[in-house]
């Protein structure tokens, strides 16, 4: 175990150093210039190349990118061309909000959706399927963007429960969080019911069913547990997305996350923030994956991570 | 499939419950407190105030610096942190005579040597925004300890208007805290003081409570980034912002039945406009936009009443010259009101009555591809087919910046505005000859020699009723000439509660919070 959570950090490394050099390499490509942006529309030539300059973006790109990572490799980051704040400072304060974001719906989106799945398999062909079926492709082809103005115009505006903007307290993380969980709840819903449909018509399901044993037991026991293989993949994925894809809420809700950091970075070519961006969200996705390989271990001991 | 049925039945009558029993916000003539709450759609990008220089982070940093001297809501110059100035009569020297006995909020004196380690900051970091400002500046010094005399490398009758911009840093920060710590911490004359800040959430600013005049009855005041639209115009309904800006001209109707909520309607600054390749080639060799009479014709077929009304819902209003009309020097031009038969006649005799096809750029948001959509339906009547190609804005800065041999632009899509209020930064950069890209965005590639030297003249003339006549020369040249197709001007709109006195609203899209009062 010990030996094959080493190893899958060492693969790492390499891909990590793959992704970073494509991540450059694609950021330089799009067109725009970060110095004519910052120095404004009415800045002289020799202004904007001072600025240039200054950035360093006058270097070839491959010394760029050596230099780049050279600092990288002293944990320095960079600054943000835009703010002139540090990188990883900037990460850091609006990586909170948004944690804060996608926690807030991890809390009850995946069980639930998972919760109204099995309920669903176990229904198959009645009328609670078909209700919860509905809701769930009612959660998924809900524009989040239409269900946050929605919301707002509704709690906020017309009954005045609830915050418009989502940075104050924990009641202004109601709506984000039903914004941010929904679609995921409803593609746990979907992926449980599938999951748990198809473990059902496993042999070993039929022999315990023939071995007597209650109903409630054969689903808990041997369809769900085995059914759960499936649904820790896709909630991996799941949370990953989330992570990265939380834009539209943040836009809605005007959180400073990650997300807004994002999308505001690639408008402005602020490279150094896009970059150590994408390369968090790759990392991310990298480490939820491993800790989903090692979470089957314990779902199912048969597997085995060696 | 019954079942279905049932369920969105009940799922819909549900929401109309909902809807039903929810009561609409009670009209509260109060503020819950004494802190103003302004929602704005961006971010300021640096509170360093010599760092930055776009409309929003000047809004920010100028209630916490302050300038020598600064535009009310006329536009007339008013003094500042100088008591009164007076220029040589060859233009080249400004004396200043400083505010006595103010002081930056770090403790540190504001006087002649201040000043002087401000100019020099931005003399010398040619990085900085604040440098272009002070340029025109050959020399600054002390004449006495509140006294400041200025020479100019040549004479500039736009010295003031830049220098209106130039804020001052306590010298203490400037040399102590550097880019880096004012990014961060303010040091400055203003009636504001920087308390925090979250880069893209929120900068929040309480009251200087050792102002040199008449400080703010507010205790703080608050800077909210809320990027859409929708979420702006609830936070203002809900009272979470007592001040949003700018109100989307498609969202007013939504503020307007309120009746605890004022909508300020300010006559814009933005102008917008074509730009019309002169260079632009056919296939065939033959280039239409160099025949002054189809670039007429396109102003001739553009009806800019309906454009006001269609993309701006009326809050806009037509041009009648090449910049907008609160900028002084504007001089009134004889609109082009929209007449067809005059269109095509011009469009006959410069040979092009079957027109031509042409691709226009623009900004990828929808009111300015809805511009441009209006545009192309407009050309459309005098056979113009028009290809709209949209962009996002930093791909389109830096394709426009090509230089004439290698640009493809044909016609852009775009807006100007001086945020110093001149009428030669209204002109210059965008029409003047010698700024083809890329160093400057006359991407019209127009070539007009008289333009030119009554651009250049009025820039040196002290006399200003002669600057006046300089300007009018220029502006009527480019009217008739029609470098561009003229658009219209947009309105500032910004909405406060009715609780919430004495800000000032200015053209453009600027407001000062000094004697901001809050009814709670």
């Amino acid at each position: 175990m010990g030996r094959y959570f080493f190893r899958r950090v060492v693969q790492t490394i390499p891909l990590m150093l793959i992704i970073s050099i494509l991540v450059f390499l694609f950021i330089h490509m799009i067109p725009g210039d970060p110095a004519r942006t910052l120095a404004g529309k009415d800045a002289e030539v020799s202004e904007v190349e001072a600025i240039r300059e200054e950035l360093g973006l006058n270097d070839n790109i491959f010394v760029q990118y050596f230099k780049y990572m050279g600092r990288i490799f002293k944990g320095d980051f960079g600054q943000s061309y835009k703010s002139g704040i540090p990188t990883t400072q900037l990460i850091g304060q609006r990586m909170q909000n948004t944690i804060k974001l996608v926690l807030s719906a991890m809390l009850w989106a995946p069980l639930l959706g998972i919760l109204l799945g099995v309920i669903s398999a176990v229904n198959r062909g009645r009328f609670l399927d078909h209700l919860l079926m509905f809701i769930a492709i009612l959660g998924l082809s809900a524009p989040g963007f239409w269900l946050g103005l929605m919301g707002i115009q509704i709690f906020a505006v017309q009954l005045g429960y609830l915050p418009v903007s989502g940075l104050n307290g924990w009641k202004g993380l109601i709506l984000p969080s039903f914004v941010m969980g929904i679609g995921c709840m409803a593609e746990m819903a979907r992926y449980a019911r599938s999951s748990m449909l198809d473990v059902m018509r496993e042999d070993y399901v039929r022999t315990a069913r023939a071995k007597g044993q209650v109903e409630r037991k054969v689903i808990f026991f041997h369809a769900f547990r085995n059914a759960l293989i499936q649904i820790v993949t896709i909630l991996g994925l799941q949370i990953g997305g989330l992570l990265s894809g939380s834009v539209l809420t943040e836009t809605v809700f005007s959180i400073p996350g990650i997300g807004r950091l994002l999308v505001d970075s690639i408008f402005f070519r602020d490279y150094p923030v896009i970059q150590a961006l994408l390369m968090l969200f790759a990392f991310q996705y990298v480490v939820i994956n491993l800790i989903v390989d090692v979470l089957y271990g314990f779902i199912n001991p048969k597997i085995r991570l060696e | 499939m019954k079942h279905m049925k049932k369920l969105v039945t009940g799922l819909l009558s549900l929401v109309m419950l909902l809807m039903l029993v929810s009561t609409p916000t009670m009209a509260e003539a109060k503020s819950e407190d004494n802190d103003l709450v302004v929602a704005l759609q961006a971010d300021a990008t640096n509170l360093d105030p010599h760092v930055s220089g776009n409309g929003i982070s000047n809004l920010m940093t100028l209630t916490m610096y302050e300038t020598l001297i600064y535009f009310d809501e006329n536009l007339e110059l008013q003094p500042r942190l100088a008591e009164s100035w007076e220029m040589s009569d060859d233009g080249m020297e400004y004396t200043f005579k400083l505010r006595e006995g103010v002081k930056f909020s770090d403790g540190e004196p504001f006087n002649a040597e201040a000043c002087i380690a401000n100019y020099e900051r931005g003399k010398n970091d040619e990085t900085l925004r604040v440098h272009s400002r002070m340029k025109a500046i050959a020399d600054m010094e002390a004449v006495d300890e509140y006294t400041i005399k200025i020479t100019l490398e040549k004479a500039d009758n736009t010295f003031l208007n830049k220098f209106s911009q130039v804020t001052f840093v306590s010298p203490k920060a400037i040399e102590e805290l550097g880019k880096e710590g004012l990014a961060k911490e303010s040091a400055g004359t203003g009636p504001f003081i920087l308390k925090e800040r979250v880069d893209g959430g929120y900068t929040k600013m309480v009251r200087n409570e050792n102002y040199w005049g008449e400080g703010p009855e507010i205790d703080s005041l608050t800077f909210q980034v809320v990027p859409e639209d929708g979420a702006r115009i609830a936070m203002l309904k809900t009272g979470e912002a007592d001040i949003i800006y700018p109100v989307p001209p498609t969202h007013v109707e939504q503020l307007e039945g309120a009746d605890d909520i004022n909508i300020k309607n300010m006559e814009g600054l933005v102008y917008r406009y074509v730009t019309l390749n002169n260079n632009y080639t056919l296939e065939d060799g033959r280039q239409p936009l160099s025949d002054v009479r189809v670039r007429q014709a396109m102003n001739w077929a553009f009806d800019s009443e309906a454009y006001c009304k269609v993309v701006f819902q009326g809050y806009a209003t037509a041009p009648n010259s090449v910049f907008a009309g609160p900028v002084p020097y504007h001089a009134d031009q004889e609109p082009y009101t929209k007449d067809l038969e005059k269109a095509k006649e011009l469009m006959k005799e410069a040979g092009y009555e079957d027109g031509f096809d042409i691709d226009i750029w623009c900004d990828n948001t929808t009111i300015e591809m809805k511009g441009a959509e209006f545009v192309k339906q407009q050309l459309a009547e005098i056979n113009i087919n028009v290809n709209l190609q949209a962009m996002e804005s930093t791909t389109i800065a830096d394709m426009t910046s090509e230089p004439a041999e290698s640009t493809k632009v044909q016609m852009w899509y775009v807006n100007w505005m001086s945020g110093s209020y001149e009428a030669d930064g209204s002109m210059r950069n965008i029409l003047h000859s010698e700024y083809f890209p890329p160093k400057g965005y006359n991407t019209a590639f127009w070539v007009n020699k008289d333009f030119d030297k009554a651009l250049d003249d009025a820039l040196v003339e002290p006399d200003t009723d002669k600057v006046a006549e300089l300007y009018a020369t220029a502006q009527s040249i480019a009217w008739e000439e029609c470098p561009w197709m003229f658009l219209g001007v947009d309105n500032s709109i910004f909405a406060e509660h009715t609780y919430v006195s004495g800000v000032v609203y200015m053209p453009g899209g600027h407001m000062d919070f000094t004697h901001a009062v809050l009814d709670h």
